[in-house]
């Protein structure tokens, strides 16, 4: 299967990034592989913030890096139910997305949605069915902040815009993979993060 | 020595160093460390195979030379204490089955206990029993946490802790894109002395009047890192030489900044005279002259220990684990397991 179905989507801030992640975990479900791609600072671990507090678990999603891959359970629904929960990982310093089961996690990946930073490369040897999203942040201090991109030494004050640079303007391009994502409106997830 | 505490033997391996300690009462008889930091520098960063892999070679070396060491037979060991969590699954898993395995043989109790709140305990062995009520600040590459500590053996409150990440992360990622090698800490604290923490005013991640609300104790350290990523690359795409000196001191004025400015508030509202910082990064200098500073002003009692108590070693879980057993609570079961991220109200399990 080589169905590939995409969409782009601006976000402006933060909370869109979040809204996204809120967005997506709508559609989730248990067993599901979402490989998030952006350098430093592109907003990797908010978007994961934004999907794990609407999936619903336990525990404060951070960045992973540390302990490589986080285990955050399923907290019970309104209606007793319970869905999937989220295991996040750092794939910066793993050899292979393999290496996960290597980890001893006590959630089996088959039972939580698996969001995998730096995995870009090393998810192919798990499964074809992922979910790839880019994040790209802006280079540099131009653009939105309003500055000429020269950076500014010596002064007390932020003309370099530095206190926003953590809330540009990011860019999100989702792309699905494998017979899972076939027919999947990303479309439609992306305008309800925007909405 | 004070003879009628209890022995107690403590193993550290939630992370790259395998540490044995014997503890009596308030009293280090013994700390050995092995580390396999060397095979992970290559790396960037600690690899979980590895890490477990090195555990397993060192854990009973380590022990060995201990017990040689402080001259004890393992027969006068009267309790078992070990690290259950927070760390890395595979490393807690070799730790935790050794103590067991001592435990049985020897039929002494087993204290899983929170290696965090061991960061925190370890300073009893240095400066003496804590008074009623401290606060304590654990800051490294894997925590950063704000601990109000009414009892280190049984009453531990999380006030905050990071939302992203940790102070010593942020400092790893920052040293890797100033092309410094890993780990970061030290070669931003080195570089730093060198330039101008006033420099670059980075920002100040959850101290904003609209987070006081929700984070007045948490922390963010992602914002400033992508701060200072930007700043980098528009000094890079300006032509202009990265003034990496000032860069560093000014990232590391902006951590520290927050971290004692929130901690020394929380010390305050609180009302807590005595404040302990432990971790690994409590080695950053600039923490250390920013802490005394605000600490001397505020009338608090600053404690750190020296260094290698900061970093991990089996010292900080030999304490925690003599408090525990001195406080009477009762011995862990022989099947517990490890938590990876262990809430840092557990104190023991």
């Amino acid at each position: 299967m080589n169905d590939v179905t995409t969409a782009r989507v601006e976000l402006p801030d933060a909370a869109t990034t979040k809204a996204l992640g809120a967005a997506l975990a709508r559609e989730l479900r248990a067993g599901d592989l979402v490989i998030l791609t952006g350098d430093l600072g592109a907003g990797k671990t908010t978007f994961t913030q934004g999907l794990g507090a609407a999936l619903g678990v336990r525990g404060q999603v951070a960045s992973p890096t540390f302990i490589v891959a986080r285990e955050h359970p399923p907290l019970p629904r309104e209606d007793g139910t319970t869905g999937p929960g989220l295991v996040h990982v750092d794939a910066y310093r793993l050899g292979g997305l393999d290496e996960l089961e290597a980890l001893d996690l006590d959630s089996s990946l088959e039972d939580s949605v698996t969001v995998v930073e730096w995995g870009r490369g090393l998810a192919e040897t798990l499964t074809e069915d992922r979910l790839e999203i880019d994040l790209v942040r802006p280079r540099g201090l131009t653009d939105e902040q309003g500055s000429d991109g020269v950076p500014v030494e010596g002064t007390d004050q932020d003309p370099a815009g530095l206190e926003d640079a953590e809330t540009g303007v990011r860019h999100a391009t989702l792309r699905g993979l494998g017979a899972r994502w076939a027919g999947v409106d990303l479309q439609a997830i992306v305008v309800a993060a925007r909405t | 020595m004070a003879s009628g505490d209890p022995l107690v033997l403590g193993i550290e391996t939630s992370c790259d160093e395998t540490g044995v300690a014997l503890v009596r009462g308030d009293e280090l008889l013994v700390d050995a460390t092995a580390s396999s930091m060397d095979e992970h520098a290559r790396y960037g960063g600690i690899i979980p195979e590895v890490a477990s892999r090195a555990h397993l070679e060192a854990m009973i070396p380590t022990i060995s030379k201990a017990l040689g060491e402080a001259d004890v037979d393992l027969s006068e060991v009267d309790a078992i204490a070990v690290t259950a969590g927070p760390g890395l699954v595979g490393p807690l898993t070799i730790g935790t089955s050794a103590a067991k395995a001592l435990a049985i043989g020897l039929n002494k109790p087993l204290y899983g206990v929170n290696h965090v709140v061991g960061h925190a305990a370890v300073d009893q062995l240095v400066d003496g029993p804590f008074p009623d009520r401290v606060m304590a600040l654990v800051v490294s590459g894997g925590h950063s946490s704000l601990l109000l500590v009414d009892d280190i053996a049984t009453d531990v409150t999380e006030l905050g802790s990071t939302l992203d990440d940790a102070a010593g992360e942020a400092f790893d990622k920052v040293g890797r894109l100033l092309g410094l090698p890993y780990p970061g800490g030290p070669h931003i604290d080195r570089l730093a002395r060198e330039g101008d923490p006033t420099a670059i005013r980075f920002p100040r991640g959850l101290t904003a009047a609209k987070d006081q609300a929700k984070h007045a104790y948490d922390f963010s350290f992602s914002g400033l890192k992508t701060a200072v990523a930007r700043w980098v690359e528009a000094c890079q795409d300006s032509g202009r030489e990265v003034p990496v000196a000032d860069v560093a001191a000014s990232f590391a004025e902006a951590v520290v900044d927050v971290l004692t400015a929130k901690t020394i508030a929380a010390c305050r509202l609180h009302d807590v005279e005595t404040l302990v910082i432990g971790g690994g990064f409590s080695a950053n200098s600039q923490l250390r002259e920013m802490a005394a500073k605000r600490c001397a002003e505020a009338g608090i009692d600053l404690r750190i220990p020296p260094i290698r108590y900061c970093t991990d070693n089996g010292a900080m879980i030999a304490a925690l684990g003599s408090a525990v057993v001195r406080a009477g609570v009762a011995p862990s079961n022989l099947d517990i397991g490890v938590d990876s991220s262990m809430s840092l109200t557990t104190v023991t399990v």
